[in-house]
């Protein structure tokens, strides 16, 4: 059975080479996933699980998929409650629309 | 306002909806004890630090000392630790040895497992759907578009990475790089040559 990730061997167009450095919040999502892992409150199969069963899997960019995933699992084992990231990142929203 | 799927990078991204999300999981995670801020910074810090530079640096040691090529390719991170590279969270690492029978290509179709504990995070265009799709299908016609090609008669191996497994390719040493020390050799090696979408250049000779 494969899923939205299992691409191998699909037609597909030209590689784009741009090579770009990553901005700071693909960083930061980055480093919360080696935090979560380094404390055992994640792991990469885990991690993996949860980025392949992404409904948008391939609408998403990169880092955007395993923020999604980090989220999902955040949600699912009560570290975090999506209410709250909703409020927290608003808040940041807001902040950047004031700046 | 679609993404395309084609391009891992969106114009104003630093702000679009999922950067705050994640910038809102930062804090609250901080907040609540569960990670300290020293914590995501250090992990941005080595991340940062790694480069294909260490990859470099191991094929021109490869190149110039037989007893560490024979190491490294037994066992790539005990060599990359032994070289002096912080490479102990790394996972297994392959090092894959180009001949003049066999050139390798590194890809990792599901996602984008890379030896990014030794070489850094990997480039946008090896987590590119067209990139995974195309690499075990026409690896050739990839490498043409890096304005490289094996000849006819060099059988091109595709490594297909996992979690688990990380590979990363030993170059063969051009010709005419006898005169130079390690230091002028690693300039050779590039990041796509590490990955197999392209081989180290002659060094331009003098006169």
């Amino acid at each position: 059975m494969s899923g939205p990730h299992d691409m191998g061997g699909e037609p597909a167009g030209p590689v784009g080479k741009e090579v770009r450095e990553p901005e700071d919040w693909e960083r930061i999502a980055d480093a919360i996933n080696a935090a979560l892992g380094k404390k055992g409150l994640q792991t990469t199969d885990e991690h993996r699980r949860a980025i392949e069963s992404l409904p948008n899997y391939r609408d998403l960019a990169y880092y955007e998929r395993w923020a999604s995933a980090t989220e999902k699992l955040l949600v699912e084992k009560g570290i975090l409650a999506k209410v709250e990231i909703d409020e927290k990142a608003a808040e940041i929203h807001h902040r950047w629309d004031g700046a | 306002m679609s993404h395309g799927h084609h391009h891992e990078t969106s114009s104003g991204s630093a702000r679009s909806p999922l950067a705050a999300r994640v910038r809102a999981m930062e804090a609250l995670l901080v907040e609540k004890g569960v990670v300290t801020e020293a914590e995501i910074q250090d992990n941005i810090r080595y991340m940062d630090s790694r480069s294909p530079a260490n990859g470099a640096r191991l094929v021109a040691h490869a190149w110039t000392d037989e007893g560490f090529k024979a190491r490294l390719l037994s066992d790539g991170k005990a060599a990359a630790i032994e070289f002096g590279i912080d490479a102990v969270a790394s996972p297994e690492l392959v090092v894959v040895e180009n001949t003049p029978e066999v050139h390798n290509l590194i890809v990792c179709t599901l996602c984008s497992c890379y030896p990014r504990n030794v070489l850094g995070r990997p480039p946008d265009w090896y987590k590119s759907f067209e990139y995974r799709s195309r690499a075990v299908r026409e690896p050739r016609a990839v490498m043409r578009e890096f304005g490289f090609e094996p000849p006819g008669e060099t059988r091109v191996a595709v490594h297909d990475s996992t979690a688990d497994v990380r590979y990363m390719v030993l170059p063969m040493r051009p010709p005419g790089t006898e005169g130079l020390d390690e230091e002028g050799l690693a300039d050779l090696v590039t990041r796509d040559c590490l990955i197999g979408v392209n081989v180290p250049r002659t060094p331009a000779l003098a006169g």
